[in-house]
C-alpha cells in the first residue's frame, strides 16, 4: 500500500541546498542588526581585577561594550542549559575563554577589532586542565537528570572473584569537540517585551523555554525560528550563554543584534565530549560466557556542573550477564561545561568492545563467536523482552558480505607491500529517545497540503521523511506536500538530538495526515456533487491525490476538488506518544597500517544496522556513512589539546584539530535488516542517528591490533602510538 | 573603478594573509581576529569599489579590510557562501573568481575588482540546475548543507581543472573542503558523474 515510505526518494530540501536558497540563521538579513562579538577570559581560574573598555568604546563603529558591570541580572535556567552559572554576571573565572565582555558595533569588522581592544586585568590562580591533574578529588556524582551513577545488578566484585577467566584493562579518551560547519549564531530582535531569535538550535521549544527562564519572561514571549541548521551533533541541543547575552545586550541597546561565534570560541563555548577513562573487568566462563562485567570510568567535570554525559549504557544492556556493577565518576577540573556529543555511548562502549575483543584472543575464540555466546533478546534492565531487536542478523548480514570467515585470527598475519592488513569488528547500539510531539496537517482547495511541526532537520531528512509519512497517508505525491518546521510558532515538538527525532515526529505526523484524509472522504461521500456520493468510507482509497472508489476506479474525485466545494483548507491535528528503545548494528572492517610510518588508512567498512523499519533507506544510508567517519576521526584523529599549565585549549582550529577529509574516508557497504519494530508508534522505526559511530573505533582499534599485534587503548591511534 | 588597481592580483595574496592567521593560532585560545589590528586599519575609511558577481556589477562601499566572504554575505546579500572558519581550513566559502576556486574567506573584497566572481547562486541557468548541483541531490551528497555551497563550487572547478579522473584523484582534490556530516562517500560520487556529464 505504501508508495514512498522506504523508498530513497531525493531529499526535498535538495534545491534549497544546492542553490544557496537555504537560509540559514546567519543568513537572515535584519534590518538595523549591530554585530555582537564576545570577549573571552585568556585565564583559567581567578578573578577579574578590572575591565578598561575605553579603547573599545572609542573604536570606529562601535555602539555599546557591556561587562558584568552593565549587564542586567539573568537567572541561570535549569536543564538544557547546563551551565549552571551566565557569564558577565560577576567577576568569578571558571574557564578559559568564558566571556567577559560583549561587543557590539555596526559591522562584523569593527565588533571583532574592538572585541581585541578591551583590556581585561586578572588575578590568576593555578588551574587544573585534565584528570590526571586531580586524580585524589574523584568522586561519584550525583544522579544528572535522574539517573544514578552507580548500577549494579548481581555481585560483579564476587563474580569476578569467582570467575574462570579474568581480564582488565584501562582504556582512555581525550577531550572532542563537535565543530559542526556551520558556527552557533543567534540575532535577537526584539518588540517591547517581544523577542524573536534566529538562532541554530537542535531544538526551538527547548530553547524557548530555556532564554524565557533566563530572561524571566513567559515563555509565550519568545519566538526561536531554525529552519536550516548547519550540523549540530549535540553542541546546539542545550542552550548556551552567548544566546541569552546576545538577547540581554539586544534589549539593553535598543537594536538587534546579530552574534557569530567564531571557530575559536566554540572550543569552550558550546560543550564537548569529556575527557574520560575507564577501568574495565571482565569475568567469564572458559567458554566465553560473560559472569561479571565491572567497569569503573572517570569523566571530566567543570567547577559549576557535574553532569556526566559519556554512560556505560552498552556495558549494562548489550550483553546477557548476571553480574554488573557500573560506576560513573567525576573529576572538578577548570575546563568549560561538557555536554552531548554524537553518540555520547560511544566512549564507554569503545572500551568494552575493545575489552571483548582482548578477550576473544584470551580465550581462542573468535571475537563474533564471542559476542554471539553473551546474545540476548531480553533487555536485562526490564527483564522484558525487546520488541524488537535483530542484531543476530545484522551481526550475519554484514560478516557474511564483509566475508569475514576467511580471516586468519593471528595478528600480523597479512602484508601487503608496505603495510600490514587487519580485520577488526564491533557491536554498535545507541538509545533513542522519545518526545511528545503535535503536527497539523491541512490541504487546500489547490489541493497543497501544509504539514506543521515545531521539530528540526539538523541534516539528519527530517523534511524529506515526514513529507513521505505525510504523503503516503493522505494519497498525495510528495511535491504537493510543503513541510514546515524549526519555528515556536508552529505546533509543539521536541529536541532533535538522542536520536529522538524521527521516533517521536512520524506518529504525529502520520496521524494527523490520516485524519485529514479520512475527513475528505468523509465530505466526498456526503456530498450529491461527489462521483463518491453514497459509498462507505471504507470503500474509498486515496491515490496520487485523488480519491477512488476501490472496486471502480472510474468513480473518482480529487483532494483539490472536494475541499474546494467544501469552502475552506481541511484541518487535522496528531500527537502520539512513542517509547524510548535502542536501535543496533555490527561494524566489520579493514585497516591498513604502514610498516615504517604507523599511519593508519581504513580501506573497507562493511556495516548492517536494526533501526526497525528503514523509512527512507537514503537519509538512513546518510546516517551510517557520517556515523562511520565519525567513527574514525573518533579512532584515528581527534583530539582537543589543553594546555596543563593554564588550561586553554592548544589547537582551537580546524587545522589543528583534525576531522576526517574527503581522502580519510573509505567507502562504506550499507545493509539494513529494515524489519518494523511492533513495539514503536513511528510506523515501526526506531531512532538511530547515533548507532552507527558507536562501534567504529574499537573495531578500527581491534584491527590494527588484527595487523600489527599492537593493542591502543588510549585515543587517538596516532602514529607515535605505533611505532 | 573599474580599472584593477592590483595588476599582480592572480598571485593570490593568500599567502600573507594566512601567514597573519598563523600568528593567532599560536595564541591558544585566544578569538583570532579576521581582521588584524593595525593603528590604520582602526580608522573606519571606507573605498567604494564594484565587485562583479554572477554576471553583475555591484557598487559597494567598505572598509579595505572587508574579506571577498563578508563582503558577499554581508553586503551583497549573498548568503549562499557560508563562514565555517573564516581562517581558509574549512571550504565551506569557496566561490570561483575567474574560473578559479578560492577560499572567500582569505581575500579582501577589494582586491577582487575586475574579477568574475561566481557564487553558488550564479551556478543555475534559470530553473535549470547546473549537472554538479544535479548530481549532488542525486547522489544525496549533502546533509545538513553547511559546506554543500562550498563543495558544489570546489567540484565545479576541480572538474575543469582535470581532477577528475579517478575517484582516488576526486577524493584528494576535494579534500579541501570539509564535510563534518562526513557525506565524503557521496560527495566523490556525484563529483566523478558530473564530470562523466560535463565531458559529454
Ligand atoms: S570560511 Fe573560508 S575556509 Fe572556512
Ligand atoms: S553536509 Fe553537513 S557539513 Fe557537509
Amino acid at each position: 500500500m505504501s508508495e514512498l515510505v522506504g523508498r530513497a526518494v531525493d531529499r526535498v530540501d535538495g534545491r534549497a541546498k544546492v542553490t544557496g536558497g537555504a537560509r540559514y540563521a546567519a543568513d537572515n538579513p535584519v534590518p538595523g542588526a549591530l554585530q555582537g562579538f564576545l570577549v573571552g577570559s585568556t585565564i583559567a581560574r581567578g578573578e577579574i581585577t578590572g575591565i578598561d573598555t575605553s579603547a573599545a568604546r572609542a573604536h570606529p563603529g562601535v555602539v555599546a561594550v557591556y561587562t558584568h558591570r552593565d549587564m542586567p541580572r539573568l537567572t541561570a535556567p535549569p536543564f538544557p542549559y547546563l551551565k549552571g552559572f551566565i557569564p558577565l554576571q560577576d567577576t568569578r573565572i571558571h574557564h578559559s575563554g568564558q566571556p567577559v565582555a560583549l561587543v557590539l558595533a555596526e559591522t562584523v569588522e569593527q565588533a571583532h577589532e574592538a572585541a581585541a581592544l578591551v583590556e581585561v586585568s586578572y588575578r590568576a590562580e593555578q588551574p587544573k586542565a585534565v584528570i590526571e591533574d586531580a586524580l585524589d578529588e574523584v568522586y561519584l556524582p550525583a544522579p544528572f537528570r535522574d539517573r544514578p551513577n552507580e548500577i549494579v545488578r548481581g555481585a560483579g566484585e564476587a563474580a569476578l572473584a569467582g570467575a574462570e577467566v579474568r581480564f582488565e584493562a584501562d582504556y582512555s579518551s581525550p577531550t572532542h569537540h563537535h565543530n559542526p560547519i556551520e558556527p552557533h549564531a543567534t540575532t535577537a530582535v526584539w518588540e517591547g517585551d517581544r523577542l524573536t531569535l534566529h538562532e541554530t538550535a537542535q531544538g526551538v521549544n527547548l530553547t524557548r523555554g530555556t532564554v524565557a527562564a533566563a530572561l524571566g519572561l513567559p515563555p509565550q514571549n519568545v519566538r526561536v525560528i531554525s529552519p536550516y541548521l548547519g550540523g549540530g551533533f549535540g553542541a546546539k541541543g542545550p542552550l548556551w550563554p552567548h544566546t541569552i547575552l546576545t538577547a540581554a545586550a539586544a534589549r539593553l541597546v535598543g537594536r538587534p543584534v546579530k552574534l557569530v561565534l567564531s571557530r575559536a570560541q566554540m572550543f569552550t563555548s558550546n560543550g564537548h565530549r569529556a575527557q574520560f577513562r575507564q577501568n574495565l573487568r571482565l569475568g567469564a566462563t572458559r567458554r566465553g560466557v560473560l559472569t561479571a562485567i565491572v567497569d569503573t570510568s572517570t569523566a571530566q567535570l567543570s567547577r559549576t556542573d557535574e553532569a556526566i554525559f559519556n554512560r556505560s549504557d552498552s556495558a549494562h544492556l548489550l550483553y546477557a550477564c548476571p553480574n554488573v556493577h557500573i560506576r560513573h565518576r567525576g573529576v572538578r577540573l577548570d575546563v568549560a561545561t561538557s555536554s552531548y556529543m554524537r553518540s555520547p555511548e560511544t566512549t564507554a562502549h569503545f572500551g568494552l568492545e575493545t575489552a571483548l575483543d582482548e578477550l576473544s584472543y584470551e580465550l581462542g575464540l573468535d571475537p563474533l563467536e564471542l559476542r554471539l555466546r553473551n546474545y540476548t533478546e531480553v533487555n536485562p534492565e526490564t527483564g522484558q523482552r525487546y520488541t524488537g531487536k535483530h542484531l543476530d542478523a545484522c551481526y550475519r548480514m554484514a560478516a557474511e558480505a564483509f566475508g569475514w570467515a576467511r580471516r586468519n585470527p593471528r595478528p600480523g598475519s597479512t602484508k601487503d607491500g608496505e603495510e600490514y592488513v587487519g580485520w577488526g569488528m564491533a557491536t554498535e547500539t545507541h538509545s533513542h529517545g522519545a518526545m511528545p510531539a503535535t503536527a497539523a496537517v491541512s490541504v487546500d482547495a489547490e489541493g497543497r497540503v501544509l504539514l506543521r511541526i515545531a521539530t528540526q532537520d539538523i541534516g539528519t531528512g527530517t523534511y524529506t521523511v515526514i513529507s513521505q509519512v505525510a504523503a503516503d497517508a493522505l494519497g498525495m505525491p510528495l511535491d504537493r506536500i510543503t513541510a514546515r518546521i524549526g519555528d515556536t510558532a508552529l505546533p509543539e515538538a521536541g529536541l532533535s538530538a538522542a536520536s529522538a527525532t524521527v521516533a517521536s515526529v512520524t506518529g504525529p505526523v502520520h496521524r494527523a495526515a490520516t485524519a485529514v484524509r479520512d475527513a475528505v472522504v468523509a465530505k466526498a461521500v456526503a456530498d450529491r456533487r461527489s462521483p463518491l456520493f453514497g459509498l462507505s468510507p471504507e470503500r474509498v482509497v486515496t491515490e496520487h491525490g485523488h480519491l477512488f472508489a476501490a472496486d471502480d476506479r472510474r468513480r473518482r474525485d480529487s483532494y483539490r476538488d472536494v475541499v474546494a466545494r467544501g469552502g475552506q483548507p481541511v484541518e487535522a491535528t496528531g500527537s502520539v506518544p512513542n517509547t524510548p528503545g535502542h536501535s543496533f548494528g555490527a561494524v566489520f572492517l579493514e585497516v591498513r597500517v604502514h610498516a615504517r610510518y604507523g599511519s593508519v588508512r581504513v580501506t573497507r567498512v562493511v556495516t548492517a544496522h536494526d533501526l526497525g523499519r528503514v523509512l527512507n533507506r537514503r537519509t538512513a544510508r546518510g546516517q551510517v556513512i557520517g556515523g562511520v567517519n565519525w567513527g574514525i576521526g573518533y579512532a584515528l584523529m581527534e583530539h582537543t589539546v589543553l594546555d596543563r599549565r593554564t588550561a586553554r585549549v592548544v589547537n582551537p582550529s580546524l587545522s589543528s584539530y583534525l576531522v576526517p577529509v574527503c581522502a580519510d574516508a573509505p567507502s562504506v557497504e550499507t545493509l539494513f535488516v529494515d524489519r518494523p519494530d511492533p513495539g514503536s508508534t513511528a510506523l515501526g522505526a526506531k531512532g538511530f542517528g547515533e548507532t552507527p559511530i558507536t562501534g567504529v573505533p574499537a573495531a578500527i582499534g581491534n584491527a590494527v591490533f588484527h595487523a600489527t599485534g599492537r593493542r591502543v587503548r588510549d585515543l587517538p591511534i596516532t602514529q607515535d602510538k605505533l611505532l | 573603478m573599474t580599472d584593477d588597481p592590483h595588476p599582480t592580483r592572480r598571485a593570490h595574496k593568500r599567502r600573507t594573509v594566512l601567514k597573519g592567521s598563523a600568528v593567532a593560532a599560536g595564541a591558544a585560545a585566544v578569538p583570532p581576529l579576521a581582521a588584524t589590528a593595525s593603528a590604520e586599519a582602526a580608522i573606519a575609511s571606507t573605498v567604494d569599489i564594484t565587485l562583479s558577481v554572477n554576471g553583475r556589477d555591484h557598487d559597494i562601499s567598505l572598509e579595505p579590510r572587508v574579506t571577498l566572504l563578508d563582503a558577499l554575505r554581508d553586503r551583497l546579500g549573498l548568503t549562499g557562501a557560508k563562514k565555517g572558519c573564516d581562517r581558509g581550513e574549512c571550504g565551506a566559502c569557496t566561490v570561483l573568481v575567474d574560473g578559479e576556486r578560492i577560499k572567500s574567506c582569505t581575500t579582501l573584497a577589494v582586491m577582487r575588482q575586475g574579477s568574475r566572481i561566481t557564487t553558488v547562486e550564479g551556478l543555475a541557468d534559470g530553473d535549470r540546475l547546473h549537472p554538479v548541483q544535479q548530481a549532488f541531490i542525486r547522489h544525496d551528497a549533502f546533509q545538513c548543507g553547511g559546506c554543500t555551497s562550498g563543495q558544489i563550487m570546489s567540484a565545479v572547478a576541480c572538474i575543469q581543472e582535470g581532477h577528475a579522473g579517478s575517484e582516488a584523484e576526486i577524493r584528494d582534490w576535494m579534500s579541501g573542503n570539509l564535510c563534518r556530516c562526513a557525506c565524503y562517500q557521496n560527495i566523490v560520487a556525484a563529483v566523478g558523474d558530473a564530470a562523466r556529464e560535463m565531458r559529454r
